[in-house]
């Protein structure tokens, strides 16, 4: 066993659809260590979310599948679990959250019982220790005069509100790990902003490692240690934090990059942004997912999709090209 | 939710008066003749009759004063009599039935509820779960035969759907029979020795302990319930389902799969009760098309309802009678929407509170 709290190894998940087989996971591993934060990016459709549901099996089937790999969850195999087993992973050990808090929450239940749900499933209290807590809990995310707004709908709340409450009950049990999937995108930026601080203090005090899902590497480098970069279902730079800051190794990376408005650049560039839309795979790609909208393709690109190989310690990229040089590798 | 209750309880009033102004224009295409019987139960035999009737009852005065007399009848000096006068339930007199139209209402009105419970209470039970149990196993068997169902539910009209039963398990089978109740059952629940708690033939038949009529009852409604439910049956079980499957792919779905909740309140707690939103809307919505079918499948079956009543009212020109029906049926529906918007209420809080 290995000292990973979260091992995933060669994840594929495809969806059936009309026009054909989607191939939106396509071999993702990763590990996540205790108490480490790690962030994911890549843009719309590249399979980041797709991969964490996948993991805690919430995938809904039909028409998606989970074809291949395994997921350890403290040596077990959340993928090979029962449905009894893996319920009491999530929500106990795993928890999660969602981009849009006005639809994540349901609208015809009040916040207090959706909040005492997990408490008296997982932790198994009566109804009044759990109302006690769910108040808790919420004073916890800050929402004031918590205990009496437990009966209120959804609709009560504001956006980031409903966020903090996502938050509270996601945490309501302890899990060891936090999968937020881009919490803060659906908010506006000043209350994007409370509630990273909210998550990193929760973060400073109950120690859960984060997996912490954006389109925004801005947003990542506050937060994580780690980072992977999604692309088309694969995983095709990842890194500690400072290092691919420092020296991203993808194009596609270098494109995220650029796309991030610099404030200390004096000499401000035209901000650049990547050409073209990522692709809905409907075969395993042979070649390189990236090569039609790569400045740095070459013949190779075409024939055959790089695996994920170290550049440096901990630092490893799938792509045939050395950026700095501008030759193969 | 009190609020909101007697925010939509004052509307009634208004709603009511709304139906009888319309009642009551309506009733002004009717010759003073014919108007007569809202207040005598004799034809004026000559003019001079017809004269005095006229200006006894204000027939010819202003339409506020008429409309006034309508609502609460004209008293007899001499006697102290009340005659017409709708809020004290007199709706004028029934030619064709040979007995004031309020008492035809109320002696055929219990036979009507009867068999509308029992064509609508399946369909919220068991209609609604089957739908649910269509979207919840989607392609499965469940979700198939309601999906053949629904269309052959959908692409027959009432009366065509009850000539066939009729047709093939009347007359070719003779399994049921029209009607309301054998003879000697009849014989029975009209003797002292049978107790009527409700008015309402099956029930007072289980109440009274009395088995056998109320599976003759049933026998005599099977065909009617059949015939008026089963359009309700297909939509409910089409709604449902389609409104199921909508809110089964919603995100706070999957946040309650993601809190570890078992799939069974997954289901029935989160789901559920959010896919019930545009089923309490149909169910308004349904109140009117039953009241039709009611008229058409009484009519069929020769059950003896005031659908059947105010048929046949309709066929013998029978004008006052029909406009105490209708006048009827427009306190009922107001009734039904009062039931329908509370029901609203109570599956979306976002109604209530707003
Ligand atoms: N239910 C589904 N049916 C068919 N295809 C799906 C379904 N869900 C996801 N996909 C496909 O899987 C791929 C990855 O989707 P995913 O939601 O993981 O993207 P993402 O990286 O989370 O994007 P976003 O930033 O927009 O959330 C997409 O191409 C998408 O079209
Ligand atoms: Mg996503």
């Amino acid at each position: 066993m290995s000292d990973l709290l979260l091992d995933v190894q060669g994840l594929e998940t495809q969806f059936r659809t009309p026009d054909g087989i989607v191939h939106a996971v396509n071999g993702v591993s990763f590990g996540l260590k205790e108490g480490e934060t790690l962030g994911v990016v890549g843009e719309s459709g590249c399979g980041k979310s797709v991969t964490m549901l996948s993991v805690l099996r919430l995938i809904a089937s039909p028409p998606g599948k989970v074809v291949a790999g395994k997921a350890f969850y403290r040596g077990q195999d959340l993928l090979q679990m029962s449905d009894e087993e893996i319920r009491h992973i999530r929500g106990a050990q795993m928890a999660m959250i969602f981009q849009d808090p006005m639809t994540s929450l349901n609208p015809v239940m009040t916040i207090g019982r959706q909040l005492i749900e997990p408490l008296m499933l997982h932790l198994g209290m009566n109804k009044d220790q759990a109302n006690a807590r769910a108040a808790e809990l919420l004073e916890m995310v800050g929402i004031p005069h918590a205990s009496e707004r437990l009966s209120d709908y959804p609709h009560q709340y504001s956006g980031g509100m409903r966020q903090r409450v996502m938050i509270a009950m996601a945490l309501s049990c302890n899990p060891q790990i936090l999968i937020a999937d881009e919490p803060t995108t659906a908010l506006d930026v000043t209350i994007q902003a409370q509630i990273i601080e909210l998550v990193k203090r929760l973060r400073d005090e109950l120690g859960m490692a984060i997996i912490w899902i954006t389109h925004d590497l801005g947003i990542v480098a506050g937060l994580a240690q780690r980072v992977l970069v999604m692309y088309g279902g694969f995983i095709i730079e990842e890194s500690q934090v400072i290092d691919l800051y420092a020296n991203p190794s993808h194009p596609y990376t270098i494109g995220l990059l650029g796309s991030l408005p610099r404030l200390d650049e004096i000499e401000r560039q035209r901000l650049f942004s990547i050409e073209g839309m990522p692709p809905v795979l409907y075969n395993k790609p042979t070649a390189c997912p990236f090569a039609p909208r790569c400045k740095w393709v070459m013949d190779r690109c075409w024939q055959e999709n790089p695996a994920l190989t170290e550049v440096s310690p901990e630092h490893r990229v799938a792509c045939w090209v050395d950026v700095k040089t501008g030759k193969a590798r | 939710m009190t609020t909101y209750i007697i925010r939509r309880l004052l509307l009634v009033p208004f709603l009511l008066m709304g139906v009888t102004i319309l009642i009551f224009g309506m009733l002004q295409f009717l010759s003073p003749v014919e108007r007569s019987a809202l207040y005598v139960r004799d034809f004026p035999k000559n003019e001079k009759a017809l004269d005095a009737i006229i200006k006894r009852y204000g027939l010819d005065r202003p339409m506020y004063e008429q409309y006034w007399r309508w609502l609460v009848g004209v008293v007899d000096v001499a006697t102290g009599e009340r005659s017409g006068g709708i809020l004290f339930g007199d709706l004028g007199y029934s030619r064709t039935s040979s007995q004031p139209v309020i008492d035809l209402i109320l002696s055929r009105f219990p036979n009507t509820l009867d068999l509308t419970i029992w064509a609508v209470a399946p369909v919220i039970l068991v209609g609604i779960w089957l739908g649910v149990q269509a979207a919840v196993h989607q392609n499965g068997i469940i979700d198939q035969a309601a999906r053949i169902f629904s269309i052959i539910g959908t692409s027959f009209p009432t009366f065509v759907f009850g000539l066939l039963m009729l047709m093939i398990f009347y007359a070719n089978l003779g399994w049921f029979e029209p009607g309301r109740l054998a003879d000697e059952y009849m014989r029975v629940v009209n003797s002292d020795a049978f107790r009527h708690y409700t008015s309402l033939i099956t029930f007072d038949a289980l109440l009274n302990g009395r088995f056998d009529i109320f599976i003759d009852a049933l026998r005599h409604m099977f065909l009617p319930i059949l015939t008026l439910s089963y359009i309700s049956w297909a939509t409910f079980l089409r709604v449902t389902r389609s409104s199921m499957l909508e809110t089964l792919r919603m995100e706070y779905v999957t946040t309650a799969r993601a809190k570890g909740l078992p799939e069974r309140d997954v289901i029935f707690k989160h789901a559920q009760p959010n896919a019930m939103i545009p089923v309490v809307t149909l169910a308004g919505g349904s109140v009117v098309g039953l009241l039709g079918g009611v008229v058409i499948t009484e009519t069929v079956y020769n059950y003896p309802g005031i659908g059947a009543a105010a048929a046949k009212a309709a066929t013998t020109l029978d004008v006052v009678t029909m406009l105490g029906f209708a006048l009827f049926n427009g306190i009922i529906l107001i009734v039904a929407n009062l039931v329908v918007d509370i029901l609203y209420a109570t599956v979306d809080p976002r109604v209530r509170l707003s």
